[in-house]
């Protein structure tokens, strides 16, 4: 399997949002969630 | 080159067209993932109504072997692989969302511990990389590419350096596939030498954090000890993280001033590019926490939603370890990397040790 190394999925180069910038929006967005109890009690 | 993980990047497209691409890896990840869950409780379960001494294993464990299984004896079709390539945003997302799981205040002692830690151990491993690389007369590059990705994030590290000290893509492999075998034989070798050491959760979250290269596998061997040992792995291994600007500029600089690299222009701008701002994302949460934003059920559920977004990292991990490529690499900078990383755990052990004597951790 080859690895792109020439690409960084990391930094999102060329990526018009980075993968660093999407785990932020969307843990903030779930944490809006919990807060309006949108998600309630989420089991484990 | 071959090695084991296709970190492949979303090609562009249309959003929609990119968001469905990756939902049959994703469900992969989730179905390998949850089946290591229910694994874990089954066992445990049958173990104990029919009076067996079965030793725990750890859901962790179970999401890892199977995907290791898979890996390793099937073909993955290509319409998974895009979404297998997702297990990075997973572990990002699990630790932004980890940071509900700490008060600034916990932040503040244990990062501040883990990051005196880490410029020691950074300091050390660079050193001890860049004489073992001249002793075993690898390419200068390599040798680079392999002190940055043991002493600081593995492969997010070597990604990043690649491209500052205009290294090629031979040597970017090579150093890739050493830190990720090693991550891979950590996750079996920490956890057991930390149970031989009866290691307290504090002591161990620390050295896994310090001592494992790749994050996803220091986040795995910090959760296969115990619940909080994972939390304070991924906290010293962010701390670790934090540092990869300044180590990778280090590098940009030395390679500019030998001709061999593209000088660097404006230094704050390359530290900002090169630092890893999901850490940000952390913080944020956790100063959140600290100002009882939230209550104590909604904690409960954000600390609940990270554990999900590290089961699918944890999938991940089995699913991009193929030992068949990984055997298919050269022997030296293998050996290399496995005499660093010996010693660097050695080291790591020493520096968690004294801190747990001067500290009490």
């Amino acid at each position: 399997m080859a690895t792109d190394t020439s690409k960084s999925n990391s930094d999102g180069q060329g990526a018009w949002l980075t993968l660093d910038a999407w785990a932020v929006i969307i843990a903030l967005l779930l944490a809006v969630a919990v807060k309006c109890n949108i998600f309630h009690n989420v089991p484990w | 080159m071959a090695t084991s993980v296709s970190v492949t990047s979303v090609e562009s497209g249309s959003p929609v067209v990119n968001a469905l691409r990756i939902v049959p890896g994703v469900l992969l990840l989730a179905g390998i993932g949850y089946a290591g869950k229910v694994l874990e409780k089954t066992i445990n379960t049958y173990a104990k109504a029919h009076h067996w001494r079965f030793p725990n294993i750890e859901y962790v464990l179970w999401a890892i072997l199977i995907g290791l299984l898979i890996s390793n004896t099937l073909s993955i079709p290509r319409i998974f692989q895009a979404g297998i390539a997702t297990y990075e945003f997973w572990l990002k997302l699990g630790i932004v969302l980890l940071g509900a799981r700490f008060v600034v205040a916990d932040v503040l002692k244990l990062g501040g511990i883990s990051l005196g830690l880490v410029v020691i151990e950074i300091t050390l491993s660079l050193a001890l990389m860049t004489l073992l690389g001249r002793l075993f007369k690898l390419k200068p590059k390599l040798t680079s590419l392999l002190a940055i990705g043991s002493s600081v994030c593995g492969v997010s590290a070597i990604i990043a350096a690649k491209g500052a000290i205009n290294a090629d893509d031979e040597d970017s492999s090579f150093a890739i596939a050493a830190i990720l075998a090693l991550g891979a034989l950590s996750l079996f070798t920490f956890p057991a030498i930390a149970h031989g050491l009866h290691m307290n959760d504090v002591s161990y979250g620390l050295w896994a954090g310090l001592g494992v290269d790749n994050t996803a596998e220091a986040t795995a061997a910090g959760a296969l000890y115990s619940d909080a040992a994972g939390k304070v792995a991924v906290l010293a291994k962010t701390a670790r993280n934090a540092m990869i600007g300044f180590v990778v500029l280090g590098y940009a600089l030395y390679w500019a001033g030998r001709g061999q690299a593209e000088a660097v222009t404006n230094k704050a701008t390359f530290l900002w590019k090169k630092f890893p701002k999901f850490i940000l994302g952390f913080l944020f949460i956790s100063l959140l926490v600290s100002f009882h934003t939230f209550d104590k059920g909604q904690v409960t559920s954000l600390g609940n939603l990270s554990k999900w977004a590290f089961l699918l990292t944890f999938a991940g991990v089995g699913l991009r370890t193929n030992i068949r490529d990984m055997s298919k690499q050269g022997l030296r900078p293998f050996i290399v990397g496995a005499l660093g990383e010996v010693l660097i755990a050695c080291l790591t052990l020493g520096l968690v040790i004294g801190a747990n004597r001067i500290w009490g951790l």
